[in-house]
């Protein structure tokens, strides 16, 4: 998953550029600016159709545990396709989301980006580590991080993400809720 | 076992009139119990020492040695299956310093091992082994049969373990008693049983952990206003119930409300397989549950057995409110399914249950919400001598020809939820078991 295949052309492993570098990580700050602002529409629209977006629960397992911390077929956060997706974003634009009004005030900060090469020709997996911090009313504040694993893809339109996977590190998780995306 | 020392009977709470400050024939609740913390001391004495609580399901243990940790009350326990086939609870605190033993969730296990000083428990919570034992051979009160982990007593109901740590709690069929008929809705409709899907969601919630129990047994009030959200973005429309169809049932503080509408629930998963799978297999759940009950398998309906288990038919999540103080919970949630059920209908399960009922799911996040705001409010002194009302429907009791324990007419009501804090009062008058009528 994480090699990177030669390039058939000049037989060099394919790299990514200080320029692809810098669009990937534009296009990551730009995608979590959205989710701040609540503008759901516009970041469904960095997605390819064929989205998928997971984010196990991990568990607390002994290390010689044959099952590990984050396997697929368990309960998980998120198991979504796009549509989905839309389905669970479209409770938050209702006018009878009580708890939504007053808004929560969110802020996605995102680090630690790398991008290699995928499969696809125009094809990166991109590594990053995303912190979601949500304040509530007067005095919730609640904290989640994950390491994020992207598949983004080069298209005529711009980049869009086809897959996300994000790997949390809370078991228990310490919040009664999660109205945003990581 | 060594002796273990007497029950506390010094708390400050113990002297409290618990029937004056749940005034069920008047439908008045004093605010002080969701926020005194004598009161929760003494509830995690007198009703979560004492009751049956419930620990796992047995499809989550295949093979000896597989094991979960949990909580009963603030106890934390161990639920290890030994190489007889036996499911054993035990505490999860070393004999020796009292450390915790396991720390992991889940997995399969020969022994637990202490980290400390490395006295090793087995499945069953004896005490197997210690690191160089020759320190003792003078000891004369060491005897490692006396060393072993309290235990629990366990039983189980149809897949579903409930432990107790009281002798004198009656057994759990007695315990459980008609609200059987009910529990049988989902655990017994099929002739294969039920297991509980792979994985488990945990989460934390400022809540006092009768918000959310109270909720589960009897508010389907609540549904229309505050899911009218969620509803609308699944159904496009808003949650209405019928009023002439519909019920409360209580038994020992057990209780459900529901309809007989087969689906009401299950529509909400979003998942179109499952509710076809209700409707085809109607005519077989009548078979093993009669047809009445058979409308109940996926209907709209919510459900809480005492103290702190709760599920709801047709979206399937089962889940404990485990109290972590007198205002904070861990929720935990597991998906139950017919165990020969296809494979894709468990899968239309996850996913539905992920987007409906877990803390990124479309419903629960709104009822952490309310229960949280419904718990620290109380922090004001004045604010905590208003009473709340709970005198919904203080007239809708009746007779039904079928169906077991107190009946009242349409699922919008108080009644079970005034049900649900008799029990919760009887509980914390008597000093035992044998002062409470189960009944
Ligand atoms: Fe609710």
């Amino acid at each position: 998953m994480v090699t990177a295949p030669a390039n058939p052309k000049n037989n060099a492993p394919r790299q990514a550029s200080l320029e692809v570098f810098h669009l990937i990580q534009q296009f990551l700050y730009r995608e979590a600016r959205l989710l701040d602002e609540q503008r759901y529409d516009d970041w469904f629209q960095l997605m390819d159709e064929e989205f998928t977006y997971w984010v196990p629960v991990p568990q607390a397992r002994y290390r010689r545990d044959k099952k590990g911390t984050y396997e697929r077929d368990r309960m998980a956060h998120f198991d979504d396709s796009l549509a989905e997706l839309k389905l669970r974003a479209s409770r938050w634009k209702q006018r009878t989301a009580w708890s939504e009004d007053p808004p929560t005030r969110n802020i996605h900060y995102i680090s630690n980006i790398e991008v290699e090469p995928s499969e696809g020709e125009n094809d990166w997996l991109v590594r990053s580590v995303a912190i979601s911090l949500r304040n509530r009313n007067e005095d919730e504040e609640d904290w989640l991080g994950g390491r994020r694993i992207d598949l983004i893809r080069q298209t005529p339109e711009g980049l869009r993400l086809v897959r996300r996977e994000v790997f949390i590190a809370q078991t228990v998780f310490l919040s009664k809720n999660f109205n945003t995306f990581i | 076992m060594v002796e273990t020392f007497q029950r506390e009977n010094n708390l400050a709470a113990s002297d409290l009139d618990f029937h004056q400050l749940v005034d069920v024939e008047a439908g008045w609740i004093d605010r002080r119990i969701f926020w005194n913390t004598d009161i929760y001391q003494l509830e995690l004495e007198r009703i979560f020492a004492r009751c049956w609580c419930f620990v796992g399901h047995e499809s989550q243990f295949i093979e000896p040695g597989d094991f979960l940790t949990t909580y009963i009350g603030q106890d934390a326990v161990i639920v290890a299956k030994d190489r007889k086939g036996e499911v054993n609870v035990f505490l999860n605190s070393c004999t020796h310093r009292g450390n915790r033993v396991c720390f992991a969730e889940t997995g399969t296990a020969r022994q637990f091992t202490c980290n400390f000083h490395g006295w090793a428990f087995g499945l069953d919570g004896g005490l197997v082994s210690i690191h160089e034992e020759e320190h003792y051979s003078g000891c004369a009160n060491f005897d490692k049969s006396k060393l072993g982990l309290h235990r629990a007593r366990t039983e189980s109901y149809k897949g579903l373990i409930f432990a107790t740590f009281d002798p004198k709690a009656p057994s759990l069929n007695e315990y459980l008693g008609d609200y059987r008929y009910y529990l049988d809705v989902l655990l017994d409709n099929d002739p294969g049983g039920t297991e509980f899907l792979e994985g488990n969601v945990k989460s934390r919630l400022r809540s006092n952990w009768k918000f959310a129990a109270e909720n589960f047994v009897g508010d389907a009030y609540h549904a229309g206003w505050t899911h009218a959200s969620a509803a609308a973005a699944i159904f496009g429309r808003g949650v209405k119930v019928n009023p002439e169809k519909s019920f409360q049932a209580s038994v020992n503080g057990h209780g459900t409300e529901f309809g007989l509408d087969l689906i009401g629930n299950a529509m909400a998963l979003g998942e179109p397989e499952v509710v076809d799978y209700l409707k085809e297999n109607e005519a077989r759940f009548a078979e093993r549950l009669g047809k009445l009950r058979a409308k109940m398998v996926g209907s709209m309906s919510s459900a809480n057995v005492f103290p702190n288990l709760a599920y709801l038919p047709g979206l399937n999540t089962w889940r404990t409110w485990l109290p972590k103080g007198a205002h904070e919970i861990e929720l935990n949630t597991w998906v139950l399914v017919n165990r020969d059920a296809p494979k894709s209908l468990k899968e239309a399960y996850r996913r539905g249950i992920s987007r409906t009922f877990s803390p990124t799911g479309m419903f629960e996040s709104d009822d952490g919400e309310n229960w949280e705001h419904c718990t620290h409010s109380n922090a004001g002194v004045v604010t905590r001598r208003q009473k709340l009302h709970y005198g919904l429907g203080l007239d809708s009791a009746i007779d039904h020809e079928e169906f077991p324990g107190k009946i009242h007419r349409v699922q919008l009501n108080d009644a079970n939820q005034r049900a649900f804090y008799k029990r919760w009062a009887d509980l914390m008058s008597a000093s035992d078991w044998s002062s409470l009528d189960n009944n």
